[in-house]
C-alpha cells in the first residue's frame, strides 16, 4: 500500500526533525523547546474538554494540581519520580472529578466563571496552607527526574536536551491517546453533546456523566503535563498557575482553533516562537505583552477559524469511516 | 397484562398555569397513535411530560407498568421511549452517517479504555452496520457522508427518524413531523412512518397537520385546554361534534 | 469590639463604593454589549495612572485629574467598541477574547510609560474624621464614598428619567426589541461602553492615593468585580450595587479578624454557592448565558 509507506515515511521524517531539532538551537531556546513540548499537552488536553463545549478558566489550576502532587509525593512520601508523575496526574483528575459534581450544574458563561472560582480557590488554599503547600513561596528543590542510560546514551536531566526527549516521548504519547480518544466513538459523543445535547439525551446519551468524562479525562493530561513542568524547573509556586497563564493556555487554543485536534497545538507554537523566540530576539522585552495582545486581537478579528482554518483551506478534511 | 404505553392523569403546571390536567389515555402496542388539539390545547407539554423533558406535576406514565415519568430524558431513552424535536433539530455538523451512528449510542455504549486499547473494533462494527441499516431503512443511504445541515427538508426530517430507529426503539414520539412539508413531502413522510410502524415500533405523534393525521393514525386522542376531548378512531373523531367545535373555536377547520 | 466592629464597617463602605462603581460599569457593559469585559480591571488601572500623570506628576488639581480620569477611560471605552466589540457582535466569545488582548496591551502601555514599581502619589488631603479614639475615617476615604454616592445617583437618574437611559434599559433586555422601536443600537451601545468604561476610570482615579498603583493592580479587581456580579445577579444594576456592599462587609471583616486570603476564599466561594443554587444571582433574572 503506497499511502501506508508514504505515511510511514512522513511520520519517520517528522520524528527524525524532532530528535535533530535541539541540536540546532541555544542553550535558552532549548529550554523555551522543553516547556513548549509540555505546553502542548496542556492545550491538547484542553481542548479534549472544549469538545463537549465547555470552555474552564481553571485548566491552568488543574495542571498545578498535578505539579503540586507530584512534587508533594517525592518529598514526603519518597515516591520515585516517574511513579509520583502518574500519580500527580491521577490526582489531577480524581480532583476534577469532584469539581464536575458542582461545576456541571452549570453551563456555558456560568460555567466559565465557576471553573474560574473554584481554581482560584484551590489556587489560594496554596497560598495560605505553608503546610503542606510552602505558602506563597511554594514549593522548591522538587526532585529531577533520576539519571539513566540506554547503552551508550546517558541521560542527564538537568540537561534541557535530555529532558526534551523524555518530556517530548510522553507528550507524544499523550497526544496519540487524546486522538484515539477523540477519533473513537466516545469522541464522537462528546461532539454530540457540545452541538445537540437534547438530542443526544434523546439518543440515550447521560450528557453529564459525557461531560464529567471529558473533565476528567482532560485533567489527567493536565496534571501530568503539570507533573512534568514541575520536576524539570524543581520549584512551583501559586502564581505560575494564576489567570495570567491560563490566558495564555485560551490564546493559544483560539489563535490556533479549536475545530481540529491540530488547531490549538499550531496555536501554541506558533505564540510561543513568536513570543519567545522571535520578539525576544528582536529587544523587545517590555513590548512584549504587546504585541502578544495586538496579536490576539488581530486574529480573532481577521482569522475567527484560527490558524487551523488556513490549513484546513489547504488540505480537504477527510472522513473517516471504520 | 398492563396496557402497552400508559398516561394515566398527567399534569403538569408552570406557576399558576396548568398546560395539562388529569390527562389519561393508552396507546396500543404496535399502534400509530396521534395527539391532536388546537392551539395551546397543551400536545407539546404532554409530548416532553412524556419523553422525560419535563418532570410531571402530577400523575404517572408507564411503559408496560413500569412508571416512566420523572425519569431524565436519556433514562427514558433507555427504557425504549425515543423522541425527535419539532423543525430539523440534528447534529448539524456532523455528517450523516455520524447522526445514525449516534442513535446506535445505547446498543453499543462506547467506553474510552475500550477505544484506546482498540478492544471496540466488534462494537463498532456493529454500530457502523446499524447505522448503516437505518439510514437504508428511510432512504438515506447516498447521502452519508453529507454535512446533516446541509440536506433537504424532507431528508433532515428522515434522519431524525432515522437516529431514533437506529436505537432499537419500542416507542417513537414524533413531535410534529408534517410542519413546513409540501403535500409531496408528506405523503412520503406517511409511508416511511407505516414503514416503521410494520417494522414493530410503536408511534405516538403529536401533529397539527389534520390531514395527515386522518390518514394515517389508527387512533387518535384529541385533547382541548390541557384536558382529553375525544378518543376514537379517524372517523368518530372527524365526525365528533366536540373536536369540530374546538377546531372552529380555534378558527381552524378539519380538512 | 464595638470599636474595631465600627471601623471595619467604615473601611467596607470605602471599599464597597469603589467596588460598587467598577461592578456597575462591568454590568452595563455586559448588558447592552453582551460581552464579558476582561479588560475591565485595566480600565481602573488606566484611571488610577491618569491621576499618576496629572496629579502626582504635572500638578494638575485632584478633581481635574479624576474628571480627566472619567473623560479618558472613557474615551478607552469607546475606542474598545469601535475597534473590538462591533466588529466581533455575532461572537460573545471573541469579544470576551479580544478584550483580554486589549488587557494586555493597557498592562504593557502601562509598564513602558511607568514602569513596574509602585506609583508614589501625594495624599489629597491628611484630614482625618475622628469618631472615637479608635474609630476614625480619613477625609480621603470620605471623598470616595461621597463620589460614588454622587455618581451612582446620577447614574440612576439617567437610567430611569432620561430617554438615554430608557433606550439603554430597553436595548439591555432585548436587543432586538429595541431596535424594533427605532433605538439605535449602535448609539446605546457607545453611551454604554463610555459609562461603563468611565465608572471603572473614576473609580481607579479616586481610589489612587490610597492603593498601591502598578500595572497589574487591575487583577485583583476584575475578581472582585466578577464575584459581586455574579452575587448580584448578571445583568441587574441594582444587584451589582447590593452585592458590592454585602461582599465589601464580608471581606473586610474576614479580612480584619483572619487574613487576606481567606477573606478572598471566603468571596469565591460565596460565588460558587451563589451560581450553584440560583445562578442567576440574588437580584437576577435575566439569563443571558
Amino acid at each position: 500500500m503506497p499511502r501506508t509507506v508514504l505515511l510511514v515515511i512522513l511520520w519517520a521524517a517528522v520524528a527524525a526533525v524532532l530528535v535533530a531539532l535541539p541540536h540546532a538551537l541555544s542553550f535558552s531556546q532549548q529550554e523555551i523547546l522543553v516547556f513548549m513540548t509540555i505546553n502542548l499537552l496542556v492545550v491538547a488536553s484542553y481542548r479534549l474538554l472544549t469538545l463537549t463545549g465547555e470552555w474552564s478558566l481553571g485548566h491552568v489550576v488543574i495542571v498545578g494540581v498535578g505539579a503540586y502532587a507530584s512534587a508533594l509525593y517525592t518529598k514526603e512520601l519518597g515516591i520515585p519520580v516517574p511513579v509520583s508523575m502518574l500519580l500527580g496526574a491521577c490526582t489531577s483528575a480524581l480532583i476534577a472529578m469532584g469539581l464536575s459534581y458542582p461545576l456541571f450544574r452549570m453551563k456555558g458563561f456560568y460555567f466559565l466563571i465557576g471553573s474560574f472560582a473554584a481554581g482560584e480557590i484551590i489556587r489560594l488554599l496554596w497560598k495560605r496552607f505553608r503546610e503542606p503547600f510552602g505558602g506563597p513561596k511554594g514549593i522548591k528543590g522538587i526532585d529531577p527526574m533520576p539519571d539513566f542510560s540506554i547503552g551508550i546514551w546517558d541521560f542527564d536531566f538537568f540537561e534541557p536536551v535530555s529532558y526534551y526527549y523524555f518530556a517530548g516521548a510522553v507528550v507524544a504519547l499523550c497526544l496519540w491517546l487524546l486522538w484515539r480518544i477523540e477519533r473513537s466513538p466516545v469522541g464522537l459523543t462528546f461532539h454530540a453533546v457540545h452541538w445537540q445535547d437534547k438530542l443526544a439525551q434523546s439518543a440515550g446519551v447521560n450528557v453529564r456523566a459525557y461531560r464529567t468524562l471529558a473533565f476528567v479525562v482532560a485533567s489527567g493530561f493536565a496534571g501530568l503535563a503539570g507533573a512534568l513542568g514541575a520536576h524539570y524547573i524543581g520549584t512551583i509556586n501559586p502564581n505560575g498557575f494564576d489567570v495570567e497563564t491560563m490566558v495564555f493556555v485560551l490564546t493559544w487554543t483560539i489563535v490556533g482553533g479549536t475545530a481540529t485536534f491540530y488547531g490549538p497545538l499550531m496555536g501554541c507554537i506558533a505564540l510561543t516562537v513568536l513570543n519567545e523566540i522571535v520578539l525576544r530576539e528582536m529587544g523587545f522585552e517590555q513590548m512584549r505583552p504587546l504585541i502578544y495582545g495586538a496579536v490576539l486581537i488581530l486574529s480573532i478579528l481577521f482569522l475567527p477559524k484560527g490558524l487551523e482554518s488556513l490549513v484546513q483551506k489547504l488540505v480537504k478534511p477527510r472522513r473517516v469511516e471504520p | 397484562m398492563n396496557p402497552f404505553l400508559e398516561i394515566d392523569r398527567l399534569t403538569m403546571r408552570f406557576g399558576g398555569l396548568t398546560a395539562v390536567d388529569g390527562l389519561s389515555f393508552t396507546v396500543e402496542h404496535g399502534a400509530i397513535h396521534g395527539l391532536i388539539g388546537p392551539n395551546g390545547a397543551g400536545k407539546t407539554t404532554t409530548f416532553n411530560a412524556i419523553s422525560g423533558f419535563y418532570r410531571p406535576s402530577g400523575g404517572e406514565v408507564r411503559l408496560r407498568g413500569e412508571v416512566i415519568s420523572g425519569l431524565s430524558m436519556h433514562e427514558v431513552a433507555r427504557r425504549g421511549v425515543i423522541r425527535t424535536f419539532q423543525h430539523s433539530t440534528l447534529f448539524a455538523e456532523m455528517t450523516v452517517l455520524e447522526n445514525a451512528l449516534m442513535g446506535t449510542h445505547m446498543a453499543f455504549r462506547p467506553n474510552v479504555f475500550a477505544a484506546i486499547v482498540g478492544w471496540d473494533r466488534e462494537d463498532r462494527r456493529g454500530a457502523y452496520a446499524r447505522a448503516v441499516e437505518a439510514l437504508e431503512f428511510f432512504g438515506l443511504e447516498g447521502l452519508r457522508g453529507e454535512r446533516a445541515g446541509d440536506l433537504a427538508h424532507g431528508h433532515q426530517r428522515a434522519l431524525g427518524m432515522a437516529i431514533a430507529y437506529a436505537a432499537h426503539p419500542d416507542v417513537v414520539l414524533l413531535d410534529e413531523p408534517f410542519t413546513g412539508m409540501n403535500p409531496e413531502e408528506t405523503t412520503r413522510m406517511m409511508e416511511l412512518m407505516r414503514k416503521l410502524r410494520d417494522s414493530g415500533v410503536t408511534i405516538l405523534i403529536v401533529e397539527h397537520d389534520m390531514h395527515a393525521i386522518m390518514g394515517l393514525c389508527d387512533r387518535i386522542t384529541c385533547m382541548s385546554f390541557g384536558k382529553l376531548l375525544a378518543e376514537g378512531g379517524p372517523a368518530e373523531i372527524r365526525s365528533h361534534p366536540d373536536v369540530i367545535e374546538a377546531y372552529l373555536g380555534g378558527a381552524r377547520h378539519v380538512s | 469590639m464595638f470599636d474595631l466592629l465600627a471601623q471595619t464597617g467604615l473601611n467596607a463602605l470605602y471599599a464597597a463604593s469603589y467596588i460598587s462603581l467598577v461592578a456597575v460599569g462591568l454590568v452595563l457593559i455586559f448588558g447592552v454589549m453582551g460581552v464579558v469585559n476582561f479588560a475591565h480591571g485595566e480600565l481602573f488601572m488606566a484611571g488610577a495612572y491618569v491621576v499618576v500623570a496629572l496629579y502626582a506628576g504635572g500638578g494638575a488639581p485632584f478633581l481635574l485629574a479624576v474628571a480627566a480620569g472619567l473623560g479618558f477611560v472613557g474615551l478607552l471605552g469607546l475606542l474598545m467598541e469601535f475597534a473590538l466589540f462591533r466588529p466581533l457582535r455575532d461572537n460573545p466569545l471573541g469579544g470576551l477574547v479580544a478584550s483580554i488582548g486589549f488587557l494586555m496591551i493597557l498592562q504593557a502601555t502601562a509598564v513602558m510609560g511607568f514602569g513596574v514599581r509602585m506609583e508614589h502619589i501625594p495624599p489629597v488631603t491628611q484630614e482625618v474624621i475622628a469618631f472615637s479614639e479608635k474609630v476614625r475615617l480619613p477625609m480621603s476615604r470620605l471623598y470616595v464614598i461621597v463620589a460614588a454616592v454622587v455618581l451612582l445617583g446620577a447614574l440612576w437618574y439617567f437610567l430611569k428619567r432620561t430617554r438615554f437611559g430608557w433606550a439603554l434599559r430597553a436595548s439591555a433586555q432585548d436587543a432586538e426589541a429595541a431596535a424594533l422601536q427605532g433605538i439605535s443600537i449602535g448609539q446605546t451601545a457607545r453611551i454604554a461602553m463610555f459609562i461603563g468604561a468611565g465608572l471603572a476610570g473614576v473609580a481607579g482615579a479616586l481610589t489612587a492615593p490610597l492603593v498601591s498603583v502598578n500595572p497589574h493592580m487591575g487583577h485583583s479587581v476584575i475578581v472582585t468585580a466578577f464575584i459581586v456580579i455574579i452575587v448580584g445577579g448578571v445583568g441587574s444594576l441594582e444587584g451589582a450595587v447590593v452585592a458590592s456592599v454585602a461582599y465589601a462587609f464580608v471581606h473586610t471583616l474576614v479580612t480584619t479578624f483572619w487574613d487576606g486570603v481567606i477573606a478572598d476564599i471566603v468571596g469565591l466561594s460565596l460565588m460558587l454557592v451563589v451560581l450553584i443554587v440560583k445562578p442567576t444571582g440574588l437580584f437576577g433574572t435575566a439569563d443571558r448565558a
